[in-house]
């Protein structure tokens, strides 16, 4: 619990109105989009960087604990209280501070939602093109802290790749720049990237510098129709190694074609095995040839029809019912747990094959997701979390995946984070070395303690 | 008590989020407790017994404009409405309705406001006025932009039964939401004389009663219940071709809310399922009528605003626009989110003016960026709202019903020049 006085100051700093400590409020920030649930005892709204930096001082003075939040979309518990103290949540700041078109980069504050800075710089003829799934509630400081990657990835990369600098507040409260707004630079240690993906353990980010590409002229998309799913995983692999570079190339079993249709009635078709979703975009003509020819290429390996589609609304309706392939999914059961293993491309049919056979093996329903195009598998396991068997079998399932994936040359977590759910892995793929130096680096920049704590690190004391 | 089904609702929310950033009450308050998902959760918890309905509940449940827009975003299918609506019914349980609510419910619940009908407007319009504070604002609208009250209310305005021009090619039964019978007459107008010149011959039901959905979705069944069973009652629509409706909400009451109020409730819902299919907005029943031969040029510019009750309650996007598209010589812009909540949300203005004024503020924006003359929308509610926060701005809010009757000539036409 908080003490009354410590509170007090809390609310000196940002005002009664953001510094919420109702059973309503702490209960609304207790959950993110994962199973995971932690009640903080205080929820604080900070707009500045100074009321930000002013809350790290208090809490550092008095040993309170902090966990930075920005729209609490993710997968892992990592914006969760684990261990109590106050969520200190980044949606009331939420200014675009400047884009730059002369020099193409962007400033935002955390708040900022993806897909509404998205939109903004779209305006403007330019691209960010880092897009998770997420992307339409997801904020741009959750996605620093996650290093989210998401669908454009095989072409595009990760939100790491577009980072030129940020403002960070640390635990003690005092503030520093990282990185700048040049494309290049390399004065010094790369500390940007170091606080990308680091799940808010570190530091809080208070002000972003994104690099922006121009926007591309064009853009087809394409379904490629399987009745089998791994001729389709096959194709990919091919694509892939055939040097064709898709904007997007994602995977998705019949049993996700099944619930967006339900959801989006777009006409999928329900009998298909598996269908790939492939994006190609760049200049008017170039579209059109690398169109035609991943469409002759899906055809070749195998792909039963392919659908080009014939308009930008029918590409976005696409896309919108791809995004809501997570909540679709809750149409069968009402919990499902998302896997994120990332294996290099050439295995991803083996991995598929396996993750099937290892969840029938563990009588749990799986529909397999991928985006496949980076190797990126997200097969959803159906269950119902009220059911501890059932969860017991998924959670073997999830070990089972991981091993398989390490086996393979390939990582516990493409883009979610560890968070809570994977950290008794961490072990299986950093070697001893290599987390006394995480641990180093975290007591650098934390000395207390107190910034999130439970995160991934403090989970696999080994 | 929330049915079982619905209360397992809970459990299909993945709490993925892609709701809270299409609430435009999110939008401005931006915590966790008014998003929908942060609804639907403290929801289970109450069903589950963690946690006890509070006045600070009660209060971030009343923070909803009921438009939803979360509902249709909702990927795992959450029927988000029906929760919140019967959480409200949970909620007026155990706190009861302000007096003022209560008082106005009860008024609307049944005739008793027949005996104010011969002398409506001309005796009561001074004296409500003077209630009001000068110069000040009821919610987020200036009293100075409130409508005035009809001098009759329309159902004593016309007979029972009104033929038809020429010969009759169809037959409908006129609800006459309160809204109209009490402040907008001229859409009344608009509707009786637009049907009439078609050929259609208008049944206004004696009898008639409020939809009772504002009721409703402050969560007072029991009052709700007796305005179902009177509608229903007074309205058979065996020989009629359709129950017409002006009112966006009127229509999603008598559409769909009587039919799964009366289930969740444990009673026969046969007849309002019956009703239900019966009933059209204005718009869509006139869309299949040859206008053309009726339709004079009017030279004006004009945008449309998607009612919430119109566009996701009963699915209606089309039909207003293309009626508006086929007036000769009308420019039709479509203003940017046009599908957004205008911020009313019937009684929510007057509770959350804050956040009310600025989702109405973006709502005004999209329409002065279109720089039409008029703007055009099925729902008083978001009449009132539009109307009443566009400040010093001469453009006109009026229903799509009242543009077609002048483009027909009609009796009644409102004046369009510009």
């Amino acid at each position: 619990m908080l003490k009354p006085e410590i509170l007090q100051k809390f609310i000196a700093i940002v005002g009664r109105d953001r510094c919420k400590t109702s059973p309503e409020d702490l209960l609304t920030f207790g959950y993110d989009a994962s199973i995971y649930e932690y009640v903080p005892d205080a929820v604080v709204f900070p707009k500045s960087t100074q009321e930000a930096a002013g809350i790290m001082k208090v809490a550092s003075a008095h040993n309170v604990f902090v966990t930075p939040r920005g729209a609490g979309s993710g997968l892992g518990g990592e914006a969760l209280a684990k261990h109590g103290g106050i969520v200190l949540c980044f949606s009331m700041m939420h200014r675009i501070l400047e884009i730059n078109t002369a020099n193409r980069y962007a400033v935002v504050e955390p708040g900022v939602v993806i897909s509404e800075f998205q939109k903004a710089v779209e305006r403007v003829g330019l691209f960010y093109p880092p897009d998770p799934g997420s992307a339409a509630v997801a904020t741009m400081g959750g996605s620093v802290a996650m290093n989210s990657g998401g669908m454009r990835g095989v072409k595009y990369g990760v939100t790491r790749d577009y980072l030129l600098g940020l403002e960070i507040v640390l635990p003690s409260g005092e503030v520093m720049m990282t990185g700048t707004v040049t494309a290049k630079d390399v004065t010094g240690y790369d500390l940007t990237r170091l606080i990308c993906g680091s799940e808010g353990t570190l530091a809080l980010v208070t002000r972003i510098n994104v690099r922006l590409l121009p926007k591309p002229k064009t853009k087809r998309t394409l379904q490629a129709i399987y009745n089998s799913i791994d001729a389709a995983g096959d194709a990919v692999s091919r694509i892939i190694e055939e040097g064709i570079v898709p904007a997007t190339l994602e995977l998705m079993d019949g049993m996700i074609i099944q619930a967006l249709e339900e959801f989006s009635h777009l006409g999928l078709p329900l009998d298909a095995a598996a269908i790939l979703l492939i994006d190609v975009d760049g200049d008017t003509e170039t579209v059109e040839r690398q169109a035609a020819l991943v469409a002759d290429f899906c055809k070749a390996q195998g792909a039963r029809e392919v659908r080009v589609s014939s308009s930008e609304k029918e590409n976005e309706q696409l896309w919108f019912a791809r995004r809501s392939a997570f909540g679709a999914v809750a149409r069968m059961r009402p919990t499902c747990v998302i896997e994120d293993a990332t294996v290099p491309v050439s295995f991803l049919t083996a991995t598929i094959k396996k993750v099937i056979e290892i969840c029938g093996r563990n009588r749990v329903q799986v529909a397999v997701l991928a985006h496949a195009g980076d190797g990126n598998l997200h097969p959803l396991m159906l269950c119902d979390q009220r059911d501890a068997e059932e969860m017991a079998r998924v959670d073997k399932c999830m070990d089972e995946i991981v091993e398989f994936a390490l086996s393979v040359g390939g990582t516990l977590t493409g883009e979610h984070g560890i968070g809570i759910n994977k950290a008794k892995y961490l072990p299986q793929q950093l070697s001893q070395t290599s987390l006394k130096m995480m641990r180093a680096v975290k007591a650098t920049f934390d000395p207390q303690g107190i910034l999130n704590p439970g995160g991934f690190l403090e989970h696999c004391r080994s | 008590m929330i049915p079982f089904e619905l209360s397992e609702q809970v459990y299909n929310c993945i709490k993925c989020g892609l709701c809270s950033n299409t609430c435009p009450v999110y939008a401005q308050l931006r915590f966790e407790g008014v998003s929908p998902r942060g609804k639907v959760q403290l929801i289970r918890k109450i069903l589950e017994g963690k946690l006890a309905i509070s006045e600070n509940f009660a209060r971030l449940l009343g923070t909803c404009l009921l438009c939803e827009t979360c509902m249709v975003n909702c990927p795992s299918g959450v029927r988000l409405d029906r929760l919140m609506k019967a959480m409200r019914a949970e909620v007026v349980a155990k706190y009861s309705l302000p007096w003022q609510k209560r008082a106005l419910y009860h008024l609307l619940s049944g005739p008793h406001m027949l005996p104010f009908a011969v002398f409506w407007g001309r005796m009561l319009e001074a004296p409500l006025r003077s209630l009001l504070p000068k110069d000040g604002k009821v919610g987020t609208i200036p009293c100075s932009r409130l409508p005035r009250l009809n001098s009759r209310p329309l159902l004593s305005q016309y007979p029972e039964i009104i033929s038809p021009v020429g010969p009759r090619v169809g037959r409908v039964l006129y609800f006459v939401g309160c809204a109209t019978n009490y402040m907008s007459e001229n859409v009344g107008r608009a509707v009786i004389s637009v049907l009439v010149k078609l050929g259609v011959e208008v049944i206004i039901p004696r009898g008639q009663v409020c939809c009772g959905f504002p009721i409703c979705l402050a969560g007072a069944r029991k009052p709700f219940l007796s305005n179902i069973r009177r509608n229903l009652e007074v309205f058979d629509p065996k020989d009629a071709d359709a129950v017409v409706v002006d009112c966006a909400t009127c229509g999603a009451a008598l559409k769909k809310e009587y039919a799964d109020v009366l289930e969740e409730m444990g009673e026969d819902a046969e007849a309002a399922r019956e009703l239900g299919r019966k009933v059209l907005d204005i718009s869509q029943y006139i869309s299949g009528f040859d206008l053309e031969k009726y339709l004079r040029p009017v030279p004006t510019r004009v945008t449309y605003h998607d009612p919430c009750h119109l566009l996701r309650t009963q699915g209606v996007k089309e039909e207003p626009r293309s009626l508006l598209k086929r007036i000769p010589n009308m420019e039709f812009v479509e203003m940017a989110g046009a599908d957004v909540c205008c911020g009313g949300g019937g009684a929510f203005q007057m509770e959350h003016p804050d956040v009310a004024s600025g989702i109405t503020k973006n709502k005004i924006q999209a329409i002065m960026e279109t720089r039409a003359d008029i703007v055009a929308t099925g729902c008083p509610g978001c009449r009132l709202q539009i109307h009443g926060n566009l400040g010093d701005e001469s453009i006109q809010v009026v229903h799509p019903i009242e543009i077609l009757a002048t483009a027909m000539a009609c009796n009644h036409c409102i004046d369009l020049s510009s």
